[in-house]
């Protein structure tokens, strides 16, 4: 219905004869018979696609606003609705930054696949801004982290053991995505988005009770797809850690109350911390080398075990599937014959070239299975080395690796609604 | 440039936050290079094909008929409809697309029709001619009718997804799904691939 209000065109069902099959000759109208005319609408995926990310923009803009120049959560609230309503609900979730992480990597590793600009821009996009000024993104305009922060109510906090390791998955799946989008398998991040299904109220199943469960799950702690599962998330993390210009709770001194700590969800705000091991720095140093020495046979690990087990998962690919239904097929003649196998042979196809193709396919899914084992075992190490490192704190710090900028714990802070106060009272001083 | 350097030089005299200062500037460095190395690779990998690769389509030539666009499609009714081309069909009265192939009497009674929602209604033009229309509201895309009439008739009924209804996923599904691989994204121009069209 909405996208027959911005149609491109309408293209007309009329033309010439061609290359049908011609069993019955066309019937020659004796009553002046006029054949029907249809046409159909287009609808303008263009103008939708910069609408999308016009809407992407104004959300990130007014998110970095909040946060930055206004300090509260109201119009981050705001825009976590629009978000679910409008990327969520109208747009049916699609494209999303989640899932455009496969596609700039396919149009990076394939020169024959054109990587569409909306796609590319979904993808860029936030990754400048988490570069510039954190995860602004997480924080309201994905729809995913949105629905999951309106849906909050209680955040039981989950110990820093159980924390790091969930943590890992994010990179884990990462390396999947990536194996199966580069191998032109499946884009997994679409396939078992949890929230796209409850966004189209339509879908697989198990993939919408998945999102359901995930939905209930955040209702009493923080984000668990976005701290557990989310790749993108994952990715701007990292260039959070490092952005240029950071959101601070408070530009008042902190007087240690906890609240921030208390009210965040995603545990990113660190409290104060003595270091008591009594560790000698030169102990240190060499618990770190011992570390260090174990990421690379991490690395060989994931990198063999990942290879050993790559014709297994190339078993997803359709040439690979394909194969195996062909060679099955040709070894027992009486039985049904699949869709697949019946479209093989009627494309005119043979066994020689399907095996050659298989085994391309074959060859590079060990390549990059390889390469994400390596990934996975590099992400393994470093988490343990992270988690190892006993850093003392004298106040409280904001991890800005996990923080997605919710701004929850600015209105909890009571330095900054005395700052607020005192600015409404007073307007002229205390800037 | 020289600052930095300096903060370094700290790790000597137990300076932790400036060397943390310093690794972070050297992180906010390579974020910035690889963003600037992905925007500008990116670029070049969209330059030049920003009209084309814009709508799912079927390929009828391609097509199967394996009834998986019925199914798997995200969407709770498919998004694929059956079109009719007249000017290819045949008018037939005995329509392939139309009675099923075992049907008892050639009559509306739906044990005869091979429509499972009874889109497909005929009306009478000149003996022996019989027009058919898909009414697409009822039509899910299933596809029999369409195997019906490749196998028997001149092939004038093909599988299209309406683009109207299409969701335009980053995937579609059913292209995923099928067994011919028979979808994939088309431009504007070939949004709709009519049959009787060249």
């Amino acid at each position: 219905m909405k996208r027959f209000l911005t149609s491109l065109g309408l293209l007309p069902l009329a033309g010439f004869l061609a290359g049908a099959v011609d069993r019955f000759p066309r019937p020659d109208f004796e009553s002046g018979y006029q054949y029907p005319e249809y046409s159909y609408a287009v609808p303008n995926e263009m103008l939708w696609d910069i609408i999308d990310v016009s809407v992407l923009l104004i959300l990130l803009g007014i998110v970095t606003w909040a946060l930055f120049k206004k300090r509260t959560k109201g119009p981050i609230l705001a825009v976590s609705i629009v978000s679910v309503g409008y990327f969520g609900f109208f747009r049916g979730g699609c494209v999303c930054s989640i899932g455009s992480i496969q596609n700039v990597a396919l149009a990076f590793a394939d020169p024959s696949y054109s990587l569409p600009i909306a796609v590319f821009l979904f993808f860029i996009i936030p990754i400048v801004f988490a570069f510039l000024f954190g995860r602004v993104f997480c924080a309201g305009v994905c729809p995913f982290g949105a629905l999951q922060d309106l849906v909050n109510v209680k955040n039981y906090r989950l110990s820093r053991a159980v924390t790091g390791a969930l943590s890992i998955i994010p990179w884990i799946y990462l390396a999947f995505a990536l194996l199966y989008a580069l191998t032109r398998t499946r884009f997994i991040i679409c396939k078992f988005d949890p929230f796209i299904g409850i966004f189209r109220m339509g879908g697989d199943i198990g993939v919408i009770g998945f999102g359901i469960l995930l939905l209930l799950m955040s209702v009493f702690t923080g984000r668990p797809f976005c701290r557990f599962l989310c790749p993108y998330g994952a990715i701007l993390g990292l260039f959070s850690r490092v952005s240029v210009f950071k959101a601070e709770i408070t530009p008042k001194k902190c007087i240690s109350c906890d609240l921030c700590h208390d009210s965040c969800p995603v545990d990113a705000i660190k409290a104060p911390y003595g270091n008591k091991t009594g560790e000698t720095p030169v102990e240190g140093v060499k618990r770190i080398v011992v570390y260090m020495a174990v990421l690379p046979v991490l690395m060989l690990a994931g990198a063999l075990i990942m290879r050993w087990s790559s014709p297994d998962l190339a078993r997803a690919n359709s040439e690979v599937r394909l194969y195996e239904m062909v060679t099955a097929y040709e070894a027992a003649m009486d039985a049904e014959m699949e869709p697949e196998v019946e479209a093989f042979y009627s494309q005119g196809r043979n066994l020689g070239e399907l095996e050659a193709s298989k085994d391309a396919v074959l060859r590079s899914f060990r390549l990059y299975s390889t390469l994400a084992g390596i990934l996975i075992g590099l992400v393994i190490g470093l988490k343990l080395l992270e988690m190892s490192l006993k850093r003392g704190r004298k106040e409280y710090e904001i991890d800005y690796a996990s923080c997605v900028g919710c701004a929850k714990c600015f209105d909890y802070c009571p330095q900054n609604k005395a700052l607020a106060k005192a600015s409404v009272q007073n307007p002229e001083t205390d800037r | 440039m020289s600052e930095e350097k300096n903060n370094g030089g700290n790790l000597i005299d137990g300076s932790p936050i400036k060397r943390r200062d310093f690794f972070r500037k050297i992180g906010t460095a390579l974020a910035g290079a690889s963003i600037a190395a992905v925007g500008v690779g990116g670029a070049t990998k969209v330059k030049g094909n920003r009209k084309s690769d814009l709508y799912w389509q079927i390929d009828h030539e391609k097509c199967i008929q394996c009834g998986r666009c019925e199914t798997s499609c995200v969407m709770p009714v498919s998004a694929v409809r059956c079109m009719h081309a007249n000017k290819v069909c045949g008018y037939c009265d005995l329509c392939g697309g139309y009675y099923r192939t075992n049907a008892k009497e050639l009559n509306t009674a739906a044990e005869n029709m091979l429509c499972p929602t009874g889109a497909i209604s005929r009306k009478f033009v000149e003996e022996p001619y019989f027009e058919y229309t898909i009414d697409e509201a009822l039509c899910n895309g299933c596809g029999k009718c369409v195997k019906g009439c490749s196998s028997f008739g001149n092939g004038s009924l093909f599988l299209q997804v309406r683009q109207e209804l299409c969701l335009n996923c980053n995937e579609c599904n059913i292209a995923k799904v099928c067994p011919s691989g028979a979808i994939s994204r088309v431009s504007y121009e070939e949004a709709y691939k009519f049959k009787d069209h060249a």
